[in-house]
């Protein structure tokens, strides 16, 4: 019993922390728009429309954190291994890999801005010394949590994975659960601020991204405070879901049936998502209703 | 001929001769590792390359069932998860890898299930937010591009679409696709870690002159590597097929499927050979 307690109590601590990770990598996606709308970002400028938006996308958010986190959770073992206290060890790993995502996002961003040199985009210095300082303390806050969580996985629950092959698996799942849930939020609500509300961009709009603010020109910082107020806490709420409740139903019922028991808790979890994203598309088809009158089929 | 004059292949169309190479080549992946395997343990070394290419095949198929809609579905544009094919498959399919070697002690029917539905989960959740954040944050309901009613509800589309897009959101076809696509995926990633720490935990003691519990960590940490590993190929390689975004089950570009299970064997079996081979040579 005692044993199941302190797995509870881990467990929701690793929820805790994955739900801050997954704001904190949507937060610092967007500012350096590395998700998908980079697409938009890099296209802009080709459509005539230069602009100050940070742009560090040379990978996919899943690789990316999938390297970070497996970094930071490396060097943290290894600084375990040298006797280090696991709590410093894990701060220690983590600022490393925080300056190996520096040194990406400069190059990314000078990279990427410097072919679009025929367009007349330009390289703004204030911009990458103002935004790349930003996305790093976002990144250590996501990469610490996330390495954090992996190592309870590892030393207090008895995943037998070693903390870096935790650390590559959930910097992965991480990102991709990020990306797939801040990025329309970010592409759609933020880049396209002058597009209709509740509808999606036409695709004859792509490249007109918004590129001025309340006052002066709009720059990544304004992306990720408008971000970070929906996009960022439902990226944080879907990692934190993922991690709490895959660890939960083990937990507590792994035991149950020799291990069937998480098996049928898992089936009926995905049978509730289920259940309620249904019960979303429906309420979202009645509230808003067509954008058109239906097509009646000939014949029919 | 030309790359002008060559037919466009958004159905699923199959061309018999690369398939018929890619089965003659995973037989003959499959004869050298019979040929070099140690004669004691033939059969063992088989039977893990021959799971590792069934855990790669169900990875291959399971990541057609993901609805990924990439860049476009970032802008409200096209329908599906707005993120990459590979990166989303990987991300669904290690969580279920996670909670399949957590439950490997359970055995192999468990463990396999345990980690198929732990990618199905991970999906489920995923998608559910993916819809939440359409609906409550921009206004906007699910639709599909490709069919008129979906195939499950009955639910019509094409009056859902806003105007200039290929739809947006998940419908609920393509979200019972990405629990598929996770469960399938989840799954097979498993049981290719679970093939290689079974290989590993038997030839590693007598390779290494140690005990099976002194190996361990090395026999975990090396299965464990090699299934991410495949599971990239794997998803990737279906990237390839699916070129770019898809909608789900329902998608034509579905049909495209039996070329990616060929594709994905011959890769599963080369790269498995790879893993068997650092324990025989």
């Amino acid at each position: 019993m005692e044993h199941i307690v302190f797995g509870i109590g881990i467990t929701a601590l690793t929820g805790a922390l994955a739900t801050v990770a997954g704001a904190a990598e949507d937060t610092e996606s967007n500012i350096g728009s590395q998700g998908d709308p980079n697409s938009q970002v890099q296209l802009a400028p080709q459509m005539g429309y230069l602009h100050r938006i940070f742009n560090k996308a040379i990978a996919g958010e899943p690789p990316a954190y999938g390297l970070w986190c497996a970094l930071g959770a490396g060097l943290a073992w290894a600084f375990m291994a040298m006797q280090i206290n696991a709590v410093l060890a894990i701060v220690l790993g983590c600022v490393l890999a925080v300056f190996v995502q520096g040194v990406y996002s400069t190059t990314a961003y000078v990279g990427r801005t410097a072919s679009l040199k025929k367009f007349g985009q330009p390289v703004y210095v204030d911009i990458l010394k103002s935004m790349t300082t930003v996305t790093m303390a976002h990144a250590f806050v996501a990469i610490f949590c996330t390495v954090t969580l992996c190592y309870l996985m590892n030393a207090a629950l008895g995943h037998p994975f070693p903390l870096p092959l935790l650390g590559l698996l959930w910097g992965i799942a991480l990102g991709a659960a990020g990306s797939a849930v801040g990025n329309p939020y970010y592409g759609k609500e933020r880049q396209y601020q002058n597009q209709k509300f509740g509808a999606g961009v036409p695709i004859a709009q792509s490249g007109n991204i918004v590129r001025y603010a309340e006052a002066g020109e709009r720059n990544s910082l304004d992306n990720g405070f408008f971000t970070a107020k929906l996009g960022g806490p439902a990226s944080g709420v879907c990692f934190g879901l993922i991690v709490f409740l895959e660890l939960w139903r083990t937990v507590i019922f792994e035991q149950i049936g020799a291990g069937w028991g998480a098996i049928i808790v898992g089936i009926l979890m995905i049978l509730i998502f289920t259940v309620i994203d249904r019960y979303i598309e429906v309420w979202a088809r009645k509230t808003y209703g067509p954008y058109a009158a239906p097509v009646k089929e000939a014949g029919a | 001929m030309t790359a002008v004059a060559a037919k466009p292949a958004a159905g699923g169309a199959m061309n018999p001769t690369a398939m018929g190479v890619g089965f003659v080549l995973l037989i003959i992946l499959l004869a050298i590792c019979w040929v070099v395997a140690p004669v004691d343990s033939r059969l063992m070394m088989l039977y893990a390359l021959i799971g590792m290419v069934v855990g790669g095949v169900l990875i291959g198929f399971g990541t057609h069932f993901v609805p990924v809609g990439g860049a476009p579905a970032a802008m409200g544009q096209a329908p599906g998860i707005a993120t990459g094919v590979a990166m989303l498959a990987a991300g669904a399919g290690l969580a279920g890898l996670f909670g399949g070697a957590w439950a490997a002690e359970q055995g192999l029917v468990v463990a396999v299930v345990t980690g198929a539905v732990g990618g199905g989960l991970m999906m489920a959740i995923t998608c559910m937010m993916v819809n939440f954040i359409y609906v409550f944050g921009m206004g906007i309901p699910a639709a599909s591009g490709k069919v008129k009613v979906d195939p499950i509800t009955g639910d019509t589309q094409p009056e859902y679409k806003s105007q200039g897009t290929e739809g947006h959101g998940l419908p609920f076809v393509s979200f019972v696709g990405g629990i598929i696509g996770g469960l399938l995926a989840g799954g097979g990633g498993t049981l290719i870690y679970l093939r290689l720490l079974d290989l590993y935990k038997a030839t590693l003691p007598t390779m290494m002159k140690a005990t099976e519990s002194q190996i361990m960590p090395i026999a975990i940490s090396a299965a464990g590597i090699f299934a991410v590993g495949m599971f990239l190929v794997n998803a990737v390689l279906t990237a390839y097929n699916i070129t770019g975004t898809i909608e789900g089950p329902h998608d034509p570009k579905f049909k495209r499927w039996p070329r990616a299970i060929v594709a994905s064997a011959v890769a599963s079996a080369l790269c498995g050979l790879v893993a068997i081979l650092i324990v025989v040579m």
